[in-house]
């Protein structure tokens, strides 16, 4: 995946699209966009940056992984078997990008926050019970030649989940939804591998960095039109991102 | 309380329950309870119930005071079969008094930080199965689980059982309830020169295949934290030599005041004599120095010159947030080891000043444990997600209760069913052999 | 050489070979970049790993226990 940072407003369509299409509970975000301040005032500048999983060739997660939950696929994408994941969350402390959400409460519960609830009387007067909460029919499906369960989310409590590049989508030879989602075409998909691949004619003679390359983790997310963002980059504005605090 | 029967007593307060002994028992299975109706309130609330949080945009730390535990009660094994170990391979007889309560300690240690791990899983019967069914090597957690919980465990296991044996011969030529017990335990004993000889090779043996795989062991745990380069603070080479170390001191500790209250409350001031203290008290401070050493190289090394995300770090824990936590572990690791060098110097071992030691350097080791887990993770993201947070939750707070409970329950249990200190038959009968 | 001992050295040398085979050529390969380096190569691996380790040490319980003929 490439990134464009000149495009990218920082709109955070991405991360919507994202929770739509993976049904992520609520704080949980596979996509996330950076809105950044550097500088000090009245010198500041400011930046986009979005954060998908990196989905590195040399992944940190699948190395510590115990049980082999986490794993990397011949294609580049490095996914999570929600079957086999034992919720050590191992993979969470390794991984520098944090990427990593873990499932602290059941499914049911996890969208109580900002979900309708379906049955409350009031609501039933106005839909007459014809629009059920939504749910992507596509994530219950096992997933590629392993045959494994490994897209979605939230499909038991106690498991660790992150951005899968719509693998669901992928399969079908479509683009994951931030890609397709975003309106200034910030992002590239594709097959890096490949010379000819929308990505790799989009990075040509382009300058480009990696997140965090010197940890030589060799991400697959490969950003242009920008810079890292340096060490005195600091947050702006944050969506809701508790969990389970008092009463959120 | 006196038996009912008129059989004689057995040894070491073995059968006899006594008022103490009951009120130590009803306090260790009161915080039991509580530790479970904890762990009940996670299981059915899911880890929310717990401080824990994601890294990340969640700004929590996903790790944290039950992987601390994991780490100790582990470290706190190191103890008994070190103990125990040295006592074979150096003929240490002095020690002999405290070996059998360090095996008994190591392998109640061991259960429990297994059992810290249970409580840390978010599919903990997943977890028991997958391991054994999908384990990998190559993540640090496969030393963990298979030669620290599964190797180290039944090693210990099978070296108490076996260092027991003959004591279990003894009592179980002595009519008692326990007879059947002791005569299972002894399986066919017999006090014959051979079998005295072959007792003295395996434990020899065993003593030194068990050295190795505890280095090992504590290591394994080290490299759970000292491999990942993407965490600032834990990536580094003296991560698994630490662990050794401070495994050591802990568990040296509570091997101390385990000596101490086991030596009250059977009147056993002979057995268990000064100069045993004293041996555990040069132990200690040998350990504690080391261990200080190696405190002092990690605060020179991240003060500096440091990165920019671990100059972050650093001031968190020497001058912000976490700076009680950290001057507070220092503390009791440094007034331990002044203490302990003034008795070593004056040749004078006090019961009193080793016990307050063995407690403070445990609290230090807790403390210490705390730190290496959760600082990385609140502070030191590498990308700017900014300073996360994270405090125990009362669940998380009882589970610990339970968890140091259930090894106080533990240990009270055993030392009613068989003698924490091996029997005077066996170390004088032994003697003689040494000397013939 | 007794029985005793060649039965304690063989459970030795099978407990360590159980051990050396389940972990360099059962388990899992040491490799991040493939779903075969999720999988080990021998269902339950691990196990045996394990079952070396037990194996291995119980071979003092057997030296200790066993009875003369």
């Amino acid at each position: 995946m490439a990134i464009d940072l000149d495009r990218c407003q920082g709109c955070r369509a991405c991360v919507e699209a994202c929770k739509i299409e993976n049904n992520t509970p609520s704080a949980v975000f596979w996509m996330y966009v950076f809105r950044l301040e550097e500088g000090t005032y009245p010198d500041t500048s400011i930046s986009f940056l979005p954060r998908p999983c990196q989905h590195c060739h040399n992944p940190p997660c699948v190395k510590v992984c115990p049980t082999g939950a986490r794993f990397h696929r011949d294609d580049g994408i490095v996914l999570t078997d929600f079957d086999r994941c034992i919720g050590c969350r191992y993979c969470e402390v390794a991984c520098p990008y944090g990427v990593n959400f873990f499932n602290w409460r059941k499914p049911e519960q996890a969208f109580a926050d900002y979900q309708l609830k379906m049955d409350d009387p009031d609501l039933a007067a106005v839909t007459g019970g014809l629009i059920p909460p939504y749910r992507n029919p596509d994530l219950d499906e096992l997933q590629g030649d392993e045959q494994r369960r490994t897209a979605g989310s939230a499909h038991y409590k106690g498991v660790v989940e992150k951005c899968t590049f719509c693998v669901q989508r992928v399969e079908k030879g479509l683009d994951p939804a931030c890609v397709v989602t975003c309106p200034v075409e910030a992002l590239v998909f594709g097959d890096l591998e490949d010379p000819n691949s929308p990505v790799s004619t989009y990075l040509r003679g382009r300058d480009q960095f990696k997140l965090l390359e010197e940890l030589g983790t060799d991400p697959s997310v490969i950003y242009v039109g920008g810079t890292p963002p340096t060490p005195d980059a600091r947050e702006i504005e944050r969506p809701m991102t508790g969990v389970g605090n008092a009463n959120a | 309380m006196p038996t009912r029967d008129m059989r004689q007593p057995l040894p070491m307060g073995v059968g006899s329950l006594t008022r103490g002994w009951a009120a130590v028992l009803a306090l260790g299975v009161v915080g039991t309870v509580v530790g479970i109706v904890g762990y009940a309130v996670e299981r059915t609330q899911g880890m929310v119930a717990t401080g824990m949080r994601d890294l990340g945009t969640m700004q929590g730390a996903t790790w944290g005071i039950y992987i601390a535990l994991v780490v100790y009660f582990v470290g706190v094994s190191f103890a008994g079969i070190t103990v125990a170990a040295l006592i074979r391979l150096f003929r240490l007889d002095k020690l002999r008094g405290v070996a059998r309560m360090a095996e008994v300690l190591t392998v109640v240690a061991l259960i429990l930080g297994a059992l810290a791990i249970i409580v840390d899983l978010g599919q903990p019967v997943r977890g028991v199965i997958n391991l054994f069914r999908y384990a990998r090597p190559q993540s640090p957690f496969f030393g963990t689980f298979s030669l620290v919980i599964s190797g180290y465990l039944f090693a210990s296991l099978v070296y108490l059982y076996l260092t027991a044996r003959r004591d279990a011969a003894v009592l179980a030529r002595r009519p008692s309830r326990l007879q059947g017990f002791f005569r299972l335990w002894a399986a066919g004993y017999e006090d014959t020169p051979e079998q005295r000889a072959r007792d003295r090779r395996v434990t020899f043996w065993l003593a030194l295949a068990i050295l190795p795989l505890l280095v090992i062991a504590h290591s394994s745990l080290g490299f759970v934290f000292g491999l990942q380069v993407g965490r600032p603070g834990w990536f580094g080479t003296l991560q698994a030599p630490a662990f050794v170390v401070l495994a050591g001191v802990s568990g040296v500790g509570h091997i101390i005041v385990l000596a101490a209250i086991v030596r009250k409350a059977l009147g056993l001031e002979r057995r268990i004599g000064r100069d045993a203290f004293g041996w555990l008290g040069l132990f200690l401070l040998g350990l504690l120095a080391t261990y200080l050493y190696f405190v002092v190289v990690e605060v020179l090394t991240i003060i500096y010159q440091p990165g920019v995300i671990e100059q972050r770090l650093s001031e968190a824990l020497l001058s912000g947030t976490y700076a009680w936590l950290f001057w507070g572990s220092v503390a009791t690791l440094v007034v331990p080891f002044l203490i302990l060098a003034w008795m070593a110097l004056t040749r004078t071992w006090r019961v009193g000043w080793l016990v307050t030691s063995g407690i403070l350097v445990n609290l230090g080791a807790i403390g210490k444990r705390y730190l290496i887990v959760v600082p990385s993770q609140t502070h030191g993201q590498l990308l700017p997600y900014g300073v996360g947070s994270y405090t125990p939750s009362l669940v998380e707070l009882a589970v610990t209760v339970g968890l140091f409970s259930l090894g106080a329950v533990l240990i009270t249990l055993f030392m009613k069913v068989f003698p924490i200190v091996d029997l005077e038959t066996e170390a004088s009968t032994e003697l003689e052999e040494v000397s013939a | 050489m007794t029985k005793r001992g060649v039965v304690t050295i063989g459970m030795i040398l099978v407990g360590a070979v159980l051990m050396v085979w389940s972990y360099f050529v059962g388990a899992a390969p040491w490799c991040a970049t493939g779903v075969e380096c999720s999988n080990p190569r021998v269902e339950w691996a691990p196990a045996l790993f394990v079952l070396g380790v037990v194996v291995a040490f119980s071979s003092a319980l057997y030296y200790s226990i066993a009875k003369d003929k």
